[in-house]
């Protein structure tokens, strides 16, 4: 029976999409949070001084991304074959050029400079990758409506990851409504009993 | 060539596309490696499943997007993915650490700005490059086997071919980074360039087209 650390701040973050993994699996981990002045004391013992870090067996990994990946393909939330766990590898990806878009903007204290950001985001770049996740989720997924058809896999809890963020903290809401199968995803997501469980009982926090 | 190869399409170019040719040469099967330039870019577009590329089309037809993806799906198909799933995960770090400075390197290589890209080729070459460096050691030490000259395990994986390639990369088009890095880097371009599987391959392909 291996054993799970987790490592990040009291937030959601890059962690929360590894936490959404370990809530659908059942797994349990030790889900280790701490506030922004305890910090120092925790980076030192980080591989690179980075957050989130995995530790399993007493191996470190970091590497968010990285470490949904290993997490999900332990609990069989990653893709039943090669071929599967590469379209699930590029529907995440997909995701994250999206998410490394809105990043910066979000981050951005020059409130014109920000305005202009968010202008390009909602205009060029949300439109383009929700159309290609939608041609991915119809090549990949067929019918539905999980990226891989019937079968629910991390790709989904990373477009519930990005939805929330975009709904949440940068405030676009309505974005969905062009996009029905990526509508029905979300809405299915959340209710898994798993899911929608975790998302009552986790702590809540700024962001 | 047997008329149901999988096909690899990319730009004339190594950039993103170059480890998946490095994966599938190592592994020694058969593809159709198509390359075009950025002038016939517009024929193929159409033809991509999300209109962009590098694309790796399967026997069937069915095609997958992102280099990443698609050079992890051809590294478990040859083997070079680690041993199990926690060997997969080091690489997969090894890797993004290494995207941490490649991705902010490839979009200056093309900026078109002249100042801005010398600013941040400057900013690159001080700040995230000794930071490059520094973070591939610690991992290197805690991810490779014992007496191994391979980055992770024993034995070669994609990890050694992704960092050979992003570090051929960056001292071909970081200024500075040739006169200042190639030496520290030589550790981890050996165990690729002395592998008898990529001998031939590494001979053989183009040289540096821009990038």
């Amino acid at each position: 029976m291996s054993n799970y650390k987790l490592y990040y701040g009291n937030a959601r973050g890059r962690a929360e999409i590894t936490r959404l993994i370990f809530a659908q699996a059942g797994q349990k981990f030790e889900d280790l949070r701490w506030e922004q002045d305890e910090w120092p004391r925790y980076k030192a013992e980080m591989p690179l001084g980075q957050v989130p870090v995995l530790e399993v067996d007493g191996i470190k990994i970091p590497q968010s991304i990285s470490i949904a990946r290993f997490v999900a393909k332990q609990f069989n939330l990653a893709g039943r074959d090669n071929l599967e766990q590469a379209k699930v590898d590029s529907v995440v990806d997909t995701i994250v050029d999206l998410m490394e878009k809105i990043i910066p903007v979000m981050l951005e204290k020059d409130e014109q400079k920000k305005q202009k950001g968010l202008e390009t985001f909602q205009q060029e770049d949300l439109p383009k990758q929700l159309q290609n996740l939608e041609t991915l989720l119809t090549n990949y997924g067929q019918t539905g409506p999980y990226f891989l058809g019937s079968n629910l896999t991390w790709a989904d809890l990373m477009f519930f990851r990005i939805v929330e963020i975009l709904q949440g903290l940068v405030k676009i809401q309505d974005f969905l409504d062009k996009y029905p199968k990526l509508k029905r995803n979300q809405d299915e997501v959340q209710n898994q009993p798993r899911i929608a469980a975790y998302l009552k009982a986790r702590p809540q926090t700024l962001f | 060539m047997a008329k149901n190869d999988i096909t690899f399409y990319y730009f004339d170019l190594r950039a993103r596309g170059e480890i998946s040719r490095l994966i599938l040469a190592c592994g020694g099967k058969n593809y159709k490696d198509i390359r075009f330039n950025f002038e016939q870019w517009p024929e193929y577009k159409p033809k991509m499943i999300l209109g962009q590329c590098p694309v790796l089309e399967l026997e069937n037809g069915l095609q997958l997007p992102q280099s990443l993806a698609v050079a992890r799906y051809l590294a478990r198909e040859n083997n070079l993915a680690g041993k199990n799933n926690l060997e997969s995960a080091q690489i997969d770090a090894v890797i993004d650490t290494q995207l941490d400075t490649y991705n902010k390197f490839l979009p200056q290589f093309f900026e078109e700005d002249e100042t801005k890209k010398k600013e941040e080729m400057e900013k690159l070459l001080s700040v995230n490059m000794p930071i490059l460096v520094e973070n591939l050691q610690k991992l290197r030490q805690a991810y490779s086997g014992k007496n191994s000259k391979y980055f992770v395990g024993d034995s070669l994986t994609w990890a050694d071919l992704f960092v050979f390639d992003s570090i051929q990369q960056l001292l071909h088009g970081l200024p500075g980074a040739k006169e200042k890095y190639a030496d520290q880097f030589k550790e981890y371009l050996d165990p690729v360039t002395s592998d008898a599987r990529l001998k031939e391959y590494l001979k053989s392909r183009p040289d540096f087209k821009v990038i």
